[in-house]
């Protein structure tokens, strides 16, 4: 008991040493290596994420508890965690960052309680809770007590969830039961080559199924990116992937019960865009490039992509109009044709059912052939997954404005958007085709007879397919009911749909008393 | 050897690139028709082109290799 502070100046001092002895976690040599690795530390991360100067830290003497295996002589201040709040863009946001250098980022029941301890301060004050993640998984010298922390945190990301925003960024290893937390939350990024996310390891698969696997292989950001759809956002390194988190907070308000931050870019709303009028390709069967066409449409540089690696032929973004933050849901006819499937279904869904939570209105761009047809999809539940999508737009009290761009087929006419399933505005292009099928298909079926009997088979088909491309393949049809209610010139699209939401603003919706629904998850 | 796979079920209805040929990223390799829809099929990497699987009229599945890469 040596050098016991007695007077306010040596007081003073003694906070200062634990303050510095803190800040160094699990030591220099732990933090070279955490640099070797090119990862930034917990605190550095802290600092790019946050504004400058705004960061201000919870707990940061926090030790554990545990006396088992040698435990009681090895604490480390913070134990494995940076807490706090602070701000992005000038708002509040709540964060954790799991600190590798100490204990390996291992979650013990304190760690527990200061991740617990930002995420209900987050809820109170509605301000989103960001997380960051690089631990090695449980402290398995805790025991039961670590598992009992996860589940602590599981019920707090279930509590939380439509309350506040939820991000996690997963910067290093998240295995095991410890995925469960980002799975949860609304958003997960991955920085490529140095995250992973698994619940069985290499170890573990080649011990079970005989499988050579890497983390890389089984769970690296590419994969979760690309083909699990787990992740929606993939950076290159720490400082781009903390920047494109920054982003996102933009269109995002801070809890359900405000609208999300306006900021005008100085595009002009009454801004036309001639060249649209010409971009849809004469052939129905070319496939155009949408992301082009809605880039033209919003404001210049807002468009922001979500999970763009994954299910392509479903495109999701962020993107402004006239300032306002909306999120888009849109068919990518370049990929599988446009067709909806299984992971298109999921990866809408769950966008729109996030934008519906934070009041951000949902602008559709439908060109949907129809369903994708084959014994894999029937196999992995399209039936299931299709109507999560139906479920959401159903389901959604925000504004929803749809433009259909050329095919509105069959059941997925329903799907995307439509007037049926709730949407406020619905606007087609003159090149739409609405219709319960291509032509091609149901003049197989319509004229079934008349075909067989005709003596020149090609020539009564043909002319077949003309009265009902005529007739049928084109937005009329649904212009005379009211299904759709304009049918806009392309170069307009821009200024409809910023009147429309203008208009909107104050949508209001009743839903009837119930516990809450039963989605088809 | 880098495959080029067919996204989904359909007919090949153009091939764009021959044997030896140096392609790039988003090249077009092929065109297959699906669902009423001409899909360019695109070149992911770097390579050339060292064998085509496939002749225009052909019907292909899900997954089946249309062009190799070396």
């Amino acid at each position: 008991m040596e050098n016991v502070p007695i007077t306010t100046q040596e007081k003073i001092e003694d906070l200062k040493r634990r303050n510095a002895a803190a800040m160094l976690g699990g030591g220099e040599k732990r933090i070279e290596a955490q640099h070797a690795k090119g990862k930034m530390t917990a605190r550095e991360r802290i600092e790019a994420l946050l504004d400058s100067g705004t960061f201000e830290e919870f707990d940061r003497f926090v030790v554990h508890r545990c006396t088992d295996f040698g435990m009681e002589n090895n604490k480390i201040p913070g134990d494995g965690v940076v807490t706090g709040f602070g701000r992005v863009n000038g708002r509040p946001v709540f964060v954790f960052s799991q600190d590798f250098t100490v204990f390996g980022g291992s979650l013990s029941g304190p760690f527990g309680e200061k991740v617990c301890k930002v995420m209900d301060l987050a809820v109170k004050a509605g301000a989103p809770v960001i997380g960051l993640n690089d631990s090695g998984g449980a402290r398995i010298q805790e025991g039961v007590v670590s598992l009992g922390s996860y589940g602590e945190i599981f019920r707090r990301n279930v509590l939380s969830s439509g309350v506040v925003p939820q991000i996690s960024a997963i910067m290093g290893p998240c295995a095991g039961g410890a995925v469960y937390s980002p799975a949860i939350t609304d958003f997960i990024f991955m920085v490529d080559q140095t995250s992973y996310m698994h619940i069985t390891g290499p170890a573990v698969i080649k011990s079970v199924t005989g499988e050579e696997v890497t983390s890389e292989s089984v769970g690296g950001a590419k994969v979760h990116n690309t083909k699990s759809g787990v992740a929606q956002f993939m950076a290159k390194n720490d400082a781009e992937c903390l920047e494109m988190v920054r982003r996102l907070l933009s269109y995002l308000p801070s809890n359900y019960e405000e609208k999300p931050p306006e900021k005008h870019t100085g595009d002009p709303a009454s801004r036309t865009a001639p060249e649209l009028d010409e971009f849809i390709p004469d052939n129905p069967k070319q496939p155009y490039n949408m992301k082009k066409l809605i880039k033209t449409v919003v404001d210049t540089d807002s468009f922001f992509e979500v999970s763009k690696g994954w299910a392509k032929n479903m495109i999701t973004a962020y993107a402004r109009l006239a300032g306002m933050a909306v999120g888009i849901v849109a068919n990518n006819p370049m990929q599988l044709a446009g067709c909806l499937d299984i992971d298109a279904s999921r990866k809408a869904a769950r966008f729109v059912r996030f934008c519906d939570a934070f009041n951000i209105p949902v602008v559709t761009f439908v060109d949907v052939p129809g369903f994708l047809p084959g014994v894999h999809q029937e196999y992995g539940g399209i039936i299931t997954h299709g109507s999560k999508l139906i479920y959401a737009y159903c389901e959604a009290t925000v504004p929803l404005i749809t433009v259909i761009t050329r095919k509105a087929y069959g059941g997925a006419y329903d799907v995307m958007g439509s007037k049926h399933h709730g949407a406020d505005v619905n606007y087609a292009y003159p090149s739409a085709e609405i219709a319960v099928m291509g032509p091609e298909g149901a003049v197989n079926i319509v004229f079934r007879k008349e075909l067989q009997k005709a003596e020149n088979k090609d020539e009564a088909y043909q002319k077949l397919v003309g009265e009902y491309r005529a007739k049928f393949a084109s937005p009329y049809r649904a212009a005379e009911l009211g299904y759709v209610d304009e049918i806009i010139m392309p170069s307009q699209t821009r200024t409809k749909l910023i009147r429309a939401l203008d208009v909107l603003k104050t949508k209001r919706t009743f839903r009837p008393q119930r516990r809450h629904g039963n989605v088809p998850m | 050897m880098a495959e080029i796979k067919a996204p989904m079920g359909g007919k090949v209805i153009k091939i764009s690139v021959n044997v030896g040929d140096s392609i790039g990223e988003d090249d077009e390799v092929a065109v297959l028709e699906a669902m009423k829809m001409e899909m360019p099929i695109l070149c992911e990497e770097d390579g050339t082109v060292a064998e085509i699987k496939v002749e225009p009229g052909q019907t292909v599945e899900a997954e089946q290799v249309l062009v190799v890469l070396s």
